[in-house]
């Protein structure tokens, strides 16, 4: 029988006959699978990100060409600016924290690296917690005016980031607690994290159009 | 057994899909198609629900087109005719033609990198069920009342939320078929060496990845807007949905089908592409200057770049013509159904791109009119499905390991070709000669436009039984395949995937996939290789 024959017709192991077969074929290189496909998620989300942004300057540009204020009195003067300030600061102090991990686990130091990954995860609820406050701050009524309409499809969107980051670092912690990952199989946290800081850096966008640009520091 | 015999690999398929036994066979029966995470079921699964859906866009579209006939409505109410003219639409793009060439995507490019399987195989599975639930909400919402026209709150909240849904699930789909194409080539398979076909899915499939998103943020904001103000909008925000589809968008939905005729027309000739690397750059020239996420109609229908680019569309599909007629008149015209569906699928797209061309322009004022759905079935009718129905044909043997009947094929030809082209050629002249708008059911009774109507509306009953033919002979081949397959390479093709068993095994490749030193690594081997066997089949 051929070697050819044999990987063609043969689907099971081969039973042991005391001769040596050889070692399985290689498979083909993998390159950079985890991380390709998170850039390539990232660029999706930076085009949500840009839509969602387009259509909020879209609606300012119309209502303030009509002569409406923008945002109304009311959330103008509503809005917890001290608030939303540390959220989005503890967000961006979470990107630190995350990158803390990946160089963690770099130097060997999984001790840390679960420190690290809890911290982002704290962090990351934290924002989440003072973003929602926030909401109920503002009492911003949905679907009232084009400005609480297209705020909270920036900010809901980025909620929804916020949490796929946290899911996946939640399965980045429990499979290293789990034992995976090392200094050289790293791929994986690398991924999380650089999508982790896409989503920081998706909130200090919103922050800055949104919360800064109309009220201020 | 020899000391040189190769231990069976362990195939990626064993390794990764928690549901495959060690053997690589997946468990029986529906527990099967339910759990699979092996990227040819998937792509299966992708094709067959997506022309599932074809036969609904199908009937829609012969309902609307029995509306046309005569003046006044038979059938629908003013509402309802709206309700089905977009609907139809979203069938036609969002339930067949993107989900069509993701299934292919999904089933192909992993064999033509020479990978043994897909990158995220279960993102890859996720996609399809949540395409597929997107789908069956869809029709539930217009059941429901819902769509742009609707009355239901609830239905319309739900319509918004299927059409969010499938946008998310094609982006999840997109990462997985890119991330294959892009690190999981077979060694020496450069980016410039990567089938025409692949190509045309990084190209198409990158850009769609890119623009979905801008789609996918207007609906999260019409969601919240009309759920919590019970107000949808109107045609205006109809037509924050339907820039999809608009020109100059329509266009990246036919880089696949250009990228289909690049791979088959080479093959089925026996000529060559003059040169790889032109057939690449016409794809993307047509992806480029289809990206038209930047231009949401309402606001760039007097754009000067709007302008420009639709006319500047025009090129790469003449020049997919030149490339395409070079082939052939290097090699040998042999009448066979798939080269026939695909250098049909080519003369529409430049029928699109012209109609798109003179759209474009300011003074003529065709927006909105009959030549507006004339443009959109030459391309996404045309060229789109008729390139969709040449990759059936071609890769039935790899998919299915049936080759289609060669009847059956050329009727489909027929009737898809003269069908798209009797349904689209009247709206050209009504466009010009009236302001009839279809979607809101308002008909233009003065006689040419009525003759036009009636002429249109016989193409899109054509269009239909090419559909009915194409499942048809399909279902047909399906069920009483034997368990033999197909000859690995029946039509003698260039690419990895005829490289393999028709259907290929679990893996793929039986055997490592040697280093690829060409762009057409089968390209002269193929005949030898399969001999003549393999071309009686197809000629059987």
């Amino acid at each position: 029988m051929t070697a050819t024959a044999t990987a063609t017709t043969t689907p099971t192991p081969a039973p042991d006959t005391g001769t040596a077969a050889l070692p399985p074929a290689p498979e083909p290189r993998r390159r950079n699978v985890m991380l390709v496909g998170t850039v390539l998620t990232i660029a999706a989300g930076t085009m949500l990100t840009g839509g969602l942004l387009a259509a909020y300057f879209s609606a300012r540009e119309i209502t303030q060409a009509a002569g409406e204020a923008w945002p109304a009195e009311e959330i103008l003067i509503a809005m917890p600016n001290a608030t939303l300030f540390v959220a989005y600061l503890t967000l961006l102090m979470s990107s630190v924290t995350a990158q803390w991990a990946v160089s963690a686990l770099s130097s060997r130091d999984r001790r840390t690296m679960y420190v690290a990954v809890g911290l982002t995860l704290m962090l990351g609820l934290a924002f989440v917690n003072a973003l929602t406050f926030s909401w109920g701050q503002l009492g911003m009524v949905a679907g009232a005016d084009p400005f609480s309409t297209t705020v909270y499809a920036l900010t809901v969107s980025h909620l929804l980031v916020v949490v796929a980051a946290h899911v996946a670092l939640l399965v980045v912690g429990f499979r290293a607690l789990g034992g995976q990952f090392s200094a050289r199989n790293r791929e994986m946290v690398v991924s999380v994290a650089a999508f982790w800081h896409f989503a920081v850096a998706m909130g200090l966008v919103i922050w800055y159009s949104v919360w800064f640009l109309e009220g201020g520091p | 057994m020899t000391a040189t015999e190769t231990a069976p690999r362990a195939t990626s398929v064993d390794a990764g899909a928690g549901h495959e036994t060690d053997a690589g066979r997946p468990p029986a029966g529906l527990a099967g198609w339910f759990t699979t995470e092996d990227h040819k079921r998937i792509g299966r699964l992708y094709l067959g629900t997506a022309l599932a859906f074809l036969v609904v866009g199908g009937v829609l579209g012969a309902v609307l087109g029995v509306e046309r006939i005569n003046s006044g409505l038979q059938v629908l109410t003013d509402t309802t005719f709206g309700q089905v003219y977009t609907l139809h639409g979203e069938v036609a793009v969002l339930l067949f033609l993107v989900p069509f060439f993701l299934g292919l995507a999904t089933y192909l490019v992993p064999l033509q990198v020479g990978s043994p399987d897909i990158a995220f195989p279960r993102g890859s599975a996720t996609a399809y069920w949540a395409y597929l639930l997107g789908g069956v909400l869809l029709l539930a919402a217009y059941a429901a009342n819902g769509g742009p026209g609707g009355g239901s709150q609830v239905g319309t909240d739900l319509y918004l939320l299927s059409l969010a849904l499938l946008t998310v699930a094609f982006c999840v789909a997109l990462v997985s078929i890119l991330t294959t194409a892009l690190t999981l080539r077979a060694p020496g398979m450069t980016l410039a060496r990567t089938p025409l076909f692949t190509w045309s899915v990084l190209v198409g499939g990158g850009l769609t990845l890119l623009a979905s998103p801008v789609l996918l943020a207007q609906l999260v904001e019409m969601f919240i807007h009309h759920h919590f103000s019970g107000d949808f909008g109107g045609q205006a925000s109809y037509a924050r949905i339907s820039w999809f589809w608009a020109v100059p968008q329509v266009y990246l939905l036919a880089v696949p089908a250009a990228g289909i005729a690049a791979e088959i027309v080479p093959v089925l000739t026996g000529g060559r592409l003059r040169n790889h690397r032109s057939g690449m750059a016409v794809i993307v020239a047509l992806g480029i200057l289809g990206f038209g996420a930047w231009s949401p109609p309402a606001a760039a229908a007097a754009d000067f770049l709007y302008v420009v680019v639709g006319l500047a569309a025009l090129l790469p599909a003449l020049a997919l013509v030149g490339l395409l007629g070079d082939t052939v008149r290097g090699g040998s015209f042999v009448r066979k159904a798939p080269l026939l569906l695909a250098l049909g699928a080519v003369v529409h797209l430049l029928l699109g791109a012209l109609a798109g061309a003179v759209q474009v322009v300011p003074g003529l004022q065709l927006r909105g009119t009959a030549w507006e759905a004339a443009q959109m079935h030459y391309t996404l009718y045309g060229a789109a499905t008729l390139a969709a129905f040449a990759a059936l044909w071609y890769w039935a043997p790899k998919i299915w390991g049936v080759v289609l009947g060669e009847a059956a094929g050329t009727a489909a030809f027929a009737l898809t070709f003269w069908g798209a082209i009797l349904l689209a050629a009247p709206d050209l002249v009504t466009g010009l000669v009236s302001d009839q708008r279809l979607q809101g059911g308002q008909f233009d009774d003065t006689g040419l436009v009525t003759a036009m109507n009636a002429a249109s509306a016989l193409g899109g009953a054509l269009a239909v039984l090419g559909v009915l033919v194409v499942v048809g002979e399909l279902l047909r081949r399906t069920r009483g395949r034997s368990a033999a397959g197909a000859a690995a390479n029946p039509w003698g093709g260039h690419t990895l995937e005829w490289a393999t068993t028709s259907p290929p095994p679990p893996g793929n490749f039986a055997e490592p996939v040697p280093p690829v030193t060409s762009a057409t690594p089968l390209a002269g081997e193929a005949t030898e290789a399969t001999g003549a066997t393999d071309r009686e089949e197809v000629k059987r």
